[in-house]
């Protein structure tokens, strides 16, 4: 397994946001993390990045102790959210400059190009960040999370401010680096169709505990209780989230 | 650490100084400003007054070391507001950057950026009042050194302090050096300040390296007295600024606010 998380549980006083989760995730694994709100979804991203420090578990990537071995593992990891921000007043090629540097990425500004047009915002380079709609502050976003070409992306709600088309752009270039260079990913989304077509596996949370791993199928047929042909994650999410909610 | 994430962390500061107009004002504009209206005091003070032309020479190299205490202290807090501001703390935190390289980042350009503003101020005291800063550097030296040490050290507990209670406490950034000027000694002795608040000067090294500072300008030589005082109150505050922004950041992780701060 490139990640493997054990019994991860996270206490903040009274209240559990994680208890006791665990899963593991394949080399060139899409793996989809899905939940209503509250599930716990975002606190297990946040402890795989090294955000938040777990009450207890482990959390293990690419053979070594998150723990003791952050640097190491984030070096080849990367992460992005639409719901963080960039400095507003940089342009987006300063931003994109500033994170090859962290990374150490080489020739940067060959790797900046090429992100650039990947994700269709080359036009946009000199423009600072202020002046971007959200869809192309996604994209930026998108764009500096390929930077490092991580072995593990994490990725949250990516396509949320995205129109349809833009989304779909996305979506192959996330097949395609998995196709081309088995990259790893961690996906959450509330978007049940994409989850679908994307992921091979689900990891599904509910009161921050998994109550089901498995493909989409699979998930569908445990958490519905029964026989089906085809995935359906929409009603699977809002069968828990009713649930959840009684 | 690693070279390439330092360097990371001041191409950020650097492109944000060019693009922020509040950061060159913050960078020459106050500093040159000081030195103006100081440098018609003292002219006032010289021409009209009478006062000597070393005790005149003191107040303008104290106002100009000061400046260079004060942003010091001030850009260090700035820099991590400017990441809070810029809800930038998750982008850069979920990247390898350790703690001690962003802070060896923020040392590295904020000395620069300072050094900007203290040039720009020196070269106005040079050409508008005749007074000549460069000269006395060499004696300065081991002033210098202790201001510059002691105002990482509060940089970084303002940088703490913000960090556990986040924006609530962003005036500190420009403040917490205001609140040791009385007792820093700058623009008077120790011995003019009553008894009881001499004890607290005295634990200051600011306090320490301007009554150095006055010995050298008037003719007195180094002072090694005021100097080692300097050095051991600093390495005293130097441990304790970084014990607790450490101890704070990992509160911070495990507390859940380092996602919460934006």
């Amino acid at each position: 397994m490139l990640v493997q998380v054990e019994n991860l549980i996270k206490r903040f006083g009274d209240f559990t946001a994680v208890d006791g989760v665990s899963f593991g995730i394949k080399r060139g694994e899409i793996m989809g993390m899905l939940g209503p709100n509250g599930a716990g979804k975002t606190t297990t991203l946040q402890m795989i990045l090294g955000l938040i420090t777990p009450t207890a578990g482990e959390i293990r990537i690419f053979g070594k102790s998150m723990a003791t071995h952050r640097e190491e593992i984030l070096d080849r990891m990367n992460f992005t959210s639409p719901y963080v921000a960039f400095p507003y007043r940089m342009t987006v090629q300063e931003n994109l400059t500033v994170f090859a540097r962290m990374y150490g990425v080489r020739e940067p500004q060959r790797r900046i190009d090429e992100m650039l047009e990947r994700f269709d915002i080359a036009r946009l380079r000199d423009k600072p960040i202020a002046r971007l709609s959200s869809g192309e502050n996604t994209r930026v976003g998108l764009a500096k999370a390929m930077l490092n070409d991580p072995d593990l992306l994490l990725l949250d709600e990516p396509t949320a401010y995205l129109d349809p088309d833009i989304a779909y752009q996305v979506k192959e270039a996330l097949l395609e680096a998995r196709s081309d260079r088995g990259m790893t990913i961690l996906y959450t989304s509330h978007n049940m169709s994409e989850v679908e077509r994307l992921c091979d596996r689900i990891v599904f949370l509910n009161h921050g505990r998994v109550i089901a791993i498995g493909s989409p199928i699979e998930i569908t047929q445990a958490i519905l209780n029964e026989e089906r042909e085809a995935p359906a994650l929409e009603e699977v999410f809002l069968r828990v989230a009713r649930e959840a909610r009684e | 650490m690693k070279s390439h994430r330092i360097i990371a962390v001041i191409v950020r500061h650097a492109y944000e100084a060019r693009r922020n107009a509040d950061r060159i004002t913050d960078m020459v504009y106050w500093p040159v400003l000081d030195i103006l209206m100081w440098g018609f005091f003292t002219t006032y003070l010289g021409r009209g007054v009478g006062m000597r032309p070393d005790v005149i020479n003191v107040l303008l190299g104290a106002t100009i070391l000061w400046g260079m205490f004060y942003s010091f202290q001030r850009d260090m807090a700035v820099g991590f507001l400017d990441e809070l501001w810029s809800r930038n703390l998750l982008n850069l935190f979920s990247t390898p950057l350790t703690i001690n390289e962003y802070v060896t980042g923020l040392i590295c350009i904020n000395l620069a950026k300072t050094m900007v503003g203290v040039g720009a101020a020196s070269l106005l005291a040079w050409s508008a009042y005749h007074f000549n800063i460069f000269p006395w550097i060499p004696a300065l030296v081991p002033y210098l050194l202790n201001l510059v040490l002691f105002a990482f050290a509060l940089g970084i507990l303002t940088t703490g302090l913000i960090f556990r209670y986040t924006t609530r406490v962003q005036g500190l950034a420009w403040s917490f050096a205001g609140l040791l000027a009385p007792v820093s000694c700058v623009l008077y002795p120790l011995k003019s300040l009553p008894g009881w608040l001499r004890a607290i000067a005295w634990m200051l090294p600011t306090t320490h390296s301007f009554e150095g500072m006055r010995q050298a300008m008037v003719g007195g030589g180094f002072s090694p007295y005021h100097f080692w005082w300097g050095i051991g109150l600093n390495a005293i505050y130097f441990a304790l600024a970084i014990g607790i922004f450490k101890l704070v950041f990992e509160a911070a992780r495990t507390r859940g606010l380092l996602v919460k701060l934006e």
